[in-house]
């Protein structure tokens, strides 16, 4: 009878609590999930080489316009390297909005979500091997810009202290790539609002976030960025570290708030996106409105 | 009562009538491309009300523009207002550059990697190259909205002089259709582009347009490139289309093209170039650009036809 109850008692529950399994079974899974969901996006970049013209060469140009805008106007050679450093950022920002909290709706649309969710896996699993195949394939587009850059328009840096700037790299990812799962689960419930508010999260974010200038220059409003947005506090406090001497408008935290202020965030952002996809998949269970396409 | 084998007329097998897929000219030309642009403009607008899909369209091309008027006033202050005009009527201009290149690029990889309707648009009756056209057109619309509103914001927000009595309307307009053509050819080549690559595609148009950011002058003079980067922009069509825009809205005003010291001015032998020089440059540029972009354009569609890329999806 005990038998018959817990046979009927698991219907209610993901295949992931269904699955009878020792912890270290559960773990195993879900790191073969991680490195599952990254796989494709590593090893496609060795598949398709046509994404090195056209997601480096070719952003690394648009980059180099904006240096070119400062030559015109006979800005001082330290601002050529905040527009060099926010170039290669970006390559994070674009993978977190379009790689990130847009590919569960795109999962959705090619069918491969409901076999996400039918899976014996934590859903959080897929997001960290999207994160990492991402981080994998941006840092690439980074380095790249970074270093052609560098020698093109004679960007030298000025670092006192190497390991902080490194921990404020690796911890800007981090609150990045988090709040890319808090969109993913959004962008999902949105719909086709996704694409437009992935637009939104570009040029609009570009400009508060002070890409190509000392975001202290939008007053109020830069310190909101700093205070909420990933992107501007870490492009921020790497500005401070990588260029020391160089004069530009304060008004920002130091680097260590901004470091403490990234941590909140990245914490904050991955508490935020596992009740999200808990509640999400709650929902699609429920209701089935998930797995039907192009809504 | 029996019946003979023979008795009964046996009908004719059906046969297919070729004249029925061969279509009517130019009416079915403008029929498809209605279509094709009711459809594109469905897609693109019918998932919100207007006034949130109005705050998209222009987020972004103000956005563009503010962060420029920012840089300039960095580092130039009060002086650097001079050069506002110009990089706000460049970054308007760009928006819609950007739209109309990625409008039929979307468009394949929309209905070949979401929709998955591709393969049937293809084998339907109608010109798969008007089809495409007419999506594109919705986001062209979109961008060509983007890019007034972004000017006006330059105008009333950010003091841009500008008299509406002293725009060159014939040029304007002329430079401005001139411009359309060579834009829509540039997408075209996007498009042959996007049909041979993964869904990634999606942000290879905007890569594309920001490489010939680079080149077209759109938020700084030609002037301070290297010589060799001046020449590739003074081949292409999008700078003379900035270059003839400025030229009708501030006659006389400060120009991307030449300058003491550029590669114009040496080998013309004059500074800048005049409104009929700007038009010329731009309808050669633009008839190379549109002969390369339907070259390119047709060696992938019959490339895609051979591997089956019509049919593809991917994902990563």
């Amino acid at each position: 009878m005990a038998g018959i109850i817990d046979l009927v008692g698991r219907a209610g529950i993901g295949p992931h609590e269904a699955a009878d399994w020792s912890r270290r079974q559960e773990l195993m899974t879900d790191l073969r999930s991680v490195r599952g969901r990254a796989y494709p996006r590593v090893i496609g970049l060795a598949r398709e080489p046509s994404w090195v013209l056209f997601e480096i060469l070719l952003p690394f140009l648009a980059t180099a316009a904006f240096v070119f805008v400062y030559r015109a106007i006979g800005a001082p050679q330290e601002y050529v390297g905040f527009v060099v450093l926010g170039g290669a950022l970006t390559a994070f920002w674009l993978n977190v909005i379009w790689m990130m909290a847009n590919q569960l709706y795109w999962e959705k649309s090619q069918g491969n979500l409901e076999l996400y969710f039918a899976a014996p896996m934590h859903f959080m699993s897929i997001l960290f091997g999207m994160a990492i195949g991402g981080i994998v394939m941006s840092t690439t587009r980074a380095a790249t810009v970074l270093l052609i850059a560098g020698l093109v328009f004679g960007v030298t840096f000025s670092v006192d202290q190497w390991a902080l700037l490194l921990g404020v790299f690796l911890l800007t990812l981090a609150a990045l790539y988090g709040l890319g799962m808090v969109l993913a689960s959004l962008f999902l419930v949105w719909g086709r609002e996704a694409w437009h508010m992935g637009q939104m999260l570009t040029e609009p974010v570009y400009f508060v976030s002070g890409l190509n200038f000392p975001v202290a220059r939008l007053g109020f409003l830069g310190a909101l960025s700093v205070a909420f947005i990933p992107l501007a506090t870490g492009l921020d406090a790497m500005r401070q570290l990588a260029f020391t001497d160089a004069a530009f408008p304060l008004g920002t935290p130091d680097p260590l708030l901004e470091v403490a202020i990234l941590t909140v965030m990245t914490v904050v952002s991955i508490l935020a996106a596992r009740w999200m996809l808990i509640t999400m998949e709650r929902r699609a269970r429920r209701d089935g409105r998930l797995s039907i396409r192009w809504q | 009562m029996a019946v003979s084998a023979t008795s009964a007329p046996v009908p004719a097998p059906a046969r297919f009538d070729f004249a029925k897929a061969e279509g009517n000219g130019i009416r079915d030309f403008l029929r498809t491309f209605a279509v094709a642009v009711r459809l594109g403009w469905q897609l693109e607008a019918n998932w919100t009300d207007p006034l949130l899909f109005f705050i998209y369209s222009v987020a972004k091309p103000v956005s563009s523009a503010l962060i420029l008027v920012v840089m300039l006033e960095v580092i130039g202050g009060p002086s650097g207002r001079a050069f506002r005009p110009f990089v706000v009527v460049g970054s308007a201009l760009w928006s819609f550059v950007v739209s109309g290149i990625a409008g039929l690029a979307f468009s394949i990889l929309e209905d070949r990697e979401r929709f998955r309707m591709l393969k049937y648009v293809y084998v339907s009756p109608s010109d798969f190259l008007t089809v495409l056209v007419g999506r594109g057109v919705a986001r062209v619309g979109v961008g060509l909205a983007g890019a007034a509103i972004t000017v006006a914001v330059g105008v009333v927000v950010l003091g841009v002089p500008f008299d509406l009595g002293s725009v060159n309307w014939p040029l304007f307009v002329t430079v401005f259709l001139l411009g359309l053509w060579s834009i829509v050819a540039v997408g075209l080549l996007m498009a042959g582009v996007v049909i041979q690559t993964r869904q990634e595609s999606w942000s290879y148009p905007e890569a594309f347009a920001g490489a010939l950011f680079l080149v077209a002058g759109a938020v700084f003079p030609l002037a301070v490139l290297p010589a060799l980067v001046q020449v590739i922009g003074l081949l292409t069509p999008l700078s003379w289309w900035i270059a003839g825009i400025r030229e009708a809205l501030f006659p006389g005003g400060p120009g991307s093209i030449g300058g003491a010291g550029s590669v114009f001015a040496g080998a013309f032998g004059h500074a800048q170039p005049g409104p009929l020089e700007i038009v010329l440059a731009l309808m050669a540029t633009g008839a190379i650009a549109t002969l390369g972009a339907v070259a390119v354009f047709r060696v992938s569609d019959r490339r895609a036809k051979q591997a089956g890329l019509y049919d593809r999806t991917t994902g990563s």
